[in-house]
């Protein structure tokens, strides 16, 4: 997928098509999210936008659209959910930083990202699940684990996290690349053009 | 048009406050129970909160809100109830589960401090309408671009989910399941979320085009369509707000200090 890109990951003009990017990467998390609960699956799947705007438009892109998913769940369905935007923050800067230094081309660099990004979710989902929920995740296979370890303590919350969290990073990367090969090419260079100027 | 903002104008007071003042009021509701310790706080927030709700008529909204974050509230008490470690007293026995007092008092807690935030924020959240929030944002000097994303999301979010169900419908009469085993379900994702991804990037493309077109970019001064102007009570809310956050950190510290008891 995207080759090794040159400059600065942080310091990249917000051009209206970056812009525009993360109202649509917001809504495909939103509808990632509501298909996986169609079909039940015992995933979340709700950062697909957050990744694949993330390989777009780099790590800042990543992270706004990821932060302001939540933001927006938080103001339409599940108030404590806007906290977690700090998660998706997260998720969308490790991703965008492994796309930027092309990792993410071939199936192995694929998994490793998906890994790093389960990572970061679980470090800074675990203590909000402990301040909130008292350490469980809400996914019943990962409720299931940290009741059968005594539902208490930070080591029963940060299992339970990682049941979850990997699997789901490594499926929604999995599934980010192969939509990004997909893309039209006309999109991809909108956002990876080199910085050029006309004048 | 079609929005998913919970908001609802009712010319109520709660709508008359400035987006800042019910921004406060969610801050000093969730602090001011957790510095001052102890349960009756979360009970009087939330008693507080629900009170405001229905006295500006929207306390029928929170429903959805609360019975997404209840389903979780219950497995939390089920799962600390049966299933938490460490010494215990017997409450009552269900087969071989048995319900712990201790975990069941620990999961207490938890459902109010949640359902004291819920309620806070459907303060915020049911009375504001979104472009208020964008425009105090605005004012706090975050950039105009980014207040656009969040306005426009609550319009683009309903535009793409009501694809999801032509799209189910399609891929349906196309023979694919979406009932069965969990291979058959994960199979089905993808060919549902591709064409939501591919639509909604076309459309970035023209609605990025249509915007520059309107001078998005212009570097010049923005002006606002409507000037929110909040009611003669906000300012009395604000300050009455911040003598209570004030007030609950000098009781804590006084308390501890050994000053005075702690009522209870």
């Amino acid at each position: 997928m995207s080759d090794k890109r040159t400059g600065n990951p942080w310091k990249v003009k917000m051009s209206t098509a970056s812009l525009v990017l993360i109202p649509a990467a917001i809504g495909i998390n939103y509808v990632g999210k509501l298909f996986a609960s169609m079909l039940k699956l015992p995933l979340w799947l709700d950062s697909i936008g957050t990744c694949l705007s993330a390989c777009l438009a780099g790590p800042i892109v990543g992270a706004l659209s990821g932060l302001l998913t939540n933001v927006i769940y938080g103001l339409t369905m599940d108030p404590i959910s806007t906290v977690y935007g700090l998660t998706q923050a997260g998720i969308g800067i490790a991703v965008g930083l492994m796309a930027w230094y092309g990792k993410v081309n071939k199936l192995p660099g694929i998994i490793v990202t998906g890994l790093l990004a389960g990572l970061v979710a679980v470090c800074i989902s675990t203590p909000l699940n402990m301040i909130f929920w008292g350490g469980s995740t809400g996914n019943v296979w990962g409720d299931a684990v940290f009741a059968a370890m005594g539902s208490q303590g930070f080591l029963a919350s940060l299992v339970d996290e990682i049941i979850v969290d990997l699997p789901d990073k490594i499926v929604v990367l999995l599934l980010t690349a192969g939509i990004y090969k997909v893309l039209p090419k006309s999109l991809v260079t909108l956002y990876q053009a080199k910085d050029e100027s006309l004048d | 048009m079609k929005s998913i903002s919970l908001y609802e104008e009712k010319h109520s007071f709660l709508n008359g406050l400035s987006p800042e003042t019910k921004l406060l009021y969610v801050i000093v509701a969730i602090a001011v129970p957790v510095i001052l310790g102890g349960r009756i706080p979360f009970f009087a927030f939330i008693a507080m909160s629900i009170t405001l709700l229905a006295g500006s008529g929207v306390l029928r909204n929170t429903k959805t809100i609360v019975a997404v974050s209840g389903f979780i509230l219950i497995t939390v008490v089920i799962i600390q109830t049966f299933f938490r470690g460490g010494t215990f007293t017997e409450l009552f026995r269900i087969g071989p589960l048995v319900a712990r007092k201790e975990g069941f008092e620990y999961s207490l807690g938890i459902v109010l401090n949640v359902l004291n935030i819920i309620f806070c924020f459907c303060v915020f959240v049911l009375t504001t309408k979104p472009s208020d929030m964008m425009q105090e944002m605005v004012k706090h000097g975050i950039s105009p671009r980014l207040g656009y994303v969040f306005v426009s999301l609550f319009q683009i979010i309903p535009q793409m989910t009501e694809h999801t169900s032509t799209i189910t419908d399609a891929q349906r009469s196309r023979g694919m399941e979406t009932e069965g085993s969990l291979a058959t379900r994960i199979k089905a994702f993808l060919p549902l979320i591709s064409p939501v991804i591919m639509n909604s990037f076309t459309d970035t493309r023209e609605r990025s085009i249509a915007l520059e077109v309107r001078g998005f970019s212009s570097t010049s001064k923005k002006s606002f369509l409507e000037d929110f102007v909040p009611s003669s009570a906000d300012s009395g809310m604000r300050i009455a707000l911040i003598v209570l956050f004030c007030a609950s950190v000098a009781f804590t510290v006084l308390r501890v200090m050994g000053v005075i008891a702690w009522l209870r």
